[in-house]
């Protein structure tokens, strides 16, 4: 008798919570820390009391998200609201597992996020509210071009060899000491895979076509993009070893090309931004660069979809706008020297610091093309990475070593496309 | 009924004691397993259901899938060398120290790498092989060498990933070493002395041959954990560079949680236990022949 009592109380009970008025509170699970996400916290803080609707913020780590994610929805404990990288919505798309928005809340994306609402488009679906934005830029050190006889960065490749090379110095074991140009290390291979988009983009050359079906990883764009940047090491202009995470901000790079999310790392490491400066892809005129998203979206199983979808809406729009205008989702991404697309925000944020206005020109001036929402991306990402540490490495020919790349990658989007 | 309780004393009782032993076993290992084989003849990424795919998996795998290959040459070099490399590394150790002052002491100090965290070591040894600022590289470059490319290079990345799981692993091996050389009488020893036997001969006639059921424990079990390690690996190189330290585990481990292809990973899984299973058979096989 006692277990059924106990059974039917925990019935029971959230059903009279739910009487009373409180609505069954929503979780949003991010990647930001507790004192990234203080902004957002407060946020909905004020949403709860405005609303009624509580929403309980759940940190995920940027690397175990998916994971988690996927645990938690073979256990049926996932989170109403998701925050992704743009490039996990194919597969979460195709399995079902993200909702579509409301008209008017897709509208509103439409209307005020511009090409950055590709992010967030899975097969011309859209899926979410793009929310935090990378772009890509040439980053220079000037002190150091300064030193080596240079007082601008440079607009072309060719100019960034010239400066690259006149800036390295090597010690005494004939290693790289400071490097004119460094690449970054990072495990996803982003750091040589996201330059080689943006220097594919610049030839105009997209990375799939017919609809996904076909890769262009063997076009002589791509082959002349993978040795541009195996031309720095093979050149002996710069080593593979030297990580531009570690070395730019401690002063012992030149360049890099790197995004946004990076100036409090460089800001910490060289004290200033004061002798930062960001420039276009040295890429000629035509330069394009890349740029990825992350975006909130609502899970398609959620019974709380339409209370999920109305907090994304607020978080986003000016409803949630303090006295300066700004969101409250953009006032957070601000706090942390993040990009955001939303153009009321922008406009109401007015000109940013000179570090990253030209990350956020390179936006409004189209010079961005989104990362690609294909399936298995990451895999097929850490794919392309191999194949252009092996031309940066020299252990094979761009030609041949893209030609494989190219059929592998093919051989993957056959299985969905 | 009374041959019945004579036959089985306590009647069920047994069975009730063994119970959650076989619950669990059932739970953790049974139920797993058997998912796992269900799962390489499927295609699932955990987001949806699981699609029957019958053995296309094992066929892209052996058939085309090149990086498999790599993976598992990377594996043999990897595990062959914790064996040959280790293995007589910790036996001579062992041998000594058991002669040595304060040997409890010298096995302490060798067996601690085995209480400490695998990432703590692998950031250790990432500091101490860093081809600029690395403490190993600093030392050769006083003595007037450029040094190497410990975790830059492929090849030296591969001999740097087993020279730190040696380090890692020999104290373990030792122990067990260890353990079986005390109980070796110390008359053999005492009377091989009397006889002018050198210290290599002593190891070689008396030692080796006694605990030849250590040795091919050690040798089993090394190559077993080495076959399918990959923590060590996966904190220390990732892989890299360019695959050179990517061993089939960690391949499996990618496939399945970043590439979220669990079906393929599965039928690899399959795969490399198929291949242990057998090399850990004939390993017996021929250890008990030369022991014959």
């Amino acid at each position: 008798m006692s277990r059924l009592a106990t059974t039917a109380l925990a019935l029971v009970l959230p059903v009279a919570a739910l009487a009373d008025g409180h609505a069954a509170p929503l979780t949003m699970a991010m990647h930001y820390n507790q004192d990234q996400a203080a902004p957002l916290l407060e946020c909905l803080a004020d949403y709860e009391a405005e609303t009624g609707q509580a929403v309980e913020y759940q940190q995920v780590s940027y690397g175990e998200y998916l994971q988690t994610v996927l645990t938690g929805r073979i256990g049926g404990t996932q989170p109403d609201i998701y925050h992704l990288y743009s490039i996990w919505g194919a597969q979460m798309a195709d399995n079902g597992v993200l909702a579509e928005p409301p008209a008017a809340l897709a509208d509103f994306i439409r209307a005020e996020y511009g090409t950055t609402a590709d992010a967030a488009t899975i097969d011309g679906t859209l899926y979410g509210v793009p929310t935090e934005v990378s772009v890509y830029m040439l980053v220079s050190n000037m002190a150091l071009l300064r030193d080596a006889g240079y007082d601008a960065p440079p607009a072309t490749w060719d100019e960034l060899r010239e400066i690259a090379e006149a800036i390295t110095t090597r010690n005494d074991q004939g290693r790289v000491e400071t490097a004119g140009f460094a690449f970054a290390e990072s495990s996803s291979g982003a750091g040589v895979v996201h330059p080689f988009y943006a220097l594919l983009a610049s030839r105009g050359m997209d990375v799939y076509a017919d609809g996904f079906a076909e890769a262009n990883l063997d076009s002589p764009e791509a082959v002349a993009a993978a040795r541009d940047l195996a031309t720095l090491v093979d050149d002996g202009i710069t080593e593979k070893s030297v990580d531009a995470y570690d070395a730019f901000p401690a002063g012992g790079a030149g360049m890099m090309v790197m995004a946004n999310w990076y100036k409090s790392a460089i800001e910490d490491g060289l004290g200033s931004l004061d002798d930062v400066v960001v420039s276009p892809i040295p890429a000629g005129d035509d330069w394009k660069t890349l740029q990825y998203a992350f975006f909130m979206g609502v899970d398609s199983d959620s019974p709380n979809g339409d209370a999920a979808w109305e907090a994304v809406r607020w978080l986003n729009s000016a409803d949630s706008a303090d006295d300066s205008g700004v969101s409250c989702m953009g006032r957070m991404l601000s706090s942390i020297g993040a990009l955001t697309a939303n153009a009321s925000d922008n406009a109401a944020m007015g000109e940013a610091d000179a570090f990253t206005q030209p990350f956020l020109d390179a936006l409004a001036d189209g010079r961005t093309v989104s990362q690609p929402n294909v399936m298995q991306a990451a895999e097929i990402e850490g794919m392309m990475a191999d194949a252009i540490d092996s031309v940066i490495a020299g252990d094979a020919d761009a030609e041949a070593a893209m030609g494989d790349l190219d059929r592998a990658v093919e051989d993957v989007l056959f299985e969905f496309y | 009924m009374a041959g019945r309780a004579l036959g089985r004393p306590g009647g069920n009782a047994p069975y009730w004691f063994l119970a959650p032993l076989f619950a669990f076993t059932g739970l953790f290992l049974v139920l797993p397993l058997g998912f796992s084989v269900y799962l390489a003849f499927t295609r699932w990424n955990p987001l949806g259901e699981p699609r029957w795919v019958g053995t296309r998996q094992f066929e892209y795998l052996l058939t085309r899938d090149d990086t498999f290959w790599a993976t598992l040459s990377n594996t043999f070099v990897f595990a062959g060398a914790l064996v040959v490399i280790g293995v007589p590394l910790a036996l001579g150790l062992a041998f000594v120290f058991s002669r040595a002052r304060g040997k409890a002491a010298w096995r302490a100090i060798y067996y601690l790498p085995q209480i400490t965290s695998f990432v703590a070591i692998a950031y250790i040894w990432q500091f101490v092989l860093d081809d600029r600022y690395g403490l190993a590289n600093r030392l050769l470059g006083l003595l007037g060498f450029r040094g190497f490319d410990w975790l830059t290079d492929p090849t030296m990345a591969m001999v740097s990933i087993v020279m730190v799981m040696v380090w890692y692993d020999v104290g373990k091996n030792m122990v067990v070493f260890s353990a079986a050389i005390e109980n070796v009488s110390k008359d053999l020893y005492e009377a091989a002395e009397l006889d002018g036997a050198s210290a290599w001969i002593q190891f070689s006639r008396i030692t080796v041959p006694i605990i030849r059921p250590a040795v091919v424990f050690v040798t089993v079990t090394s190559f077993i954990s080495g076959m399918g390690f990959f923590a060590l690996i996966l904190a220390m190189t990732g892989g890299g560079p360019r695959g050179a330290t990517e061993v089939t585990a960690l391949y499996l481990y990618e496939m399945a949680f970043q590439d979220l292809r669990m079906g393929r990973a599965s039928a690899g899984a399959l795969i490399l236990f198929a291949i242990i299973a057998v090399l850990t058979v004939l390993q017996f096989r021929l250890l008990r022949e030369r022991k014959a």
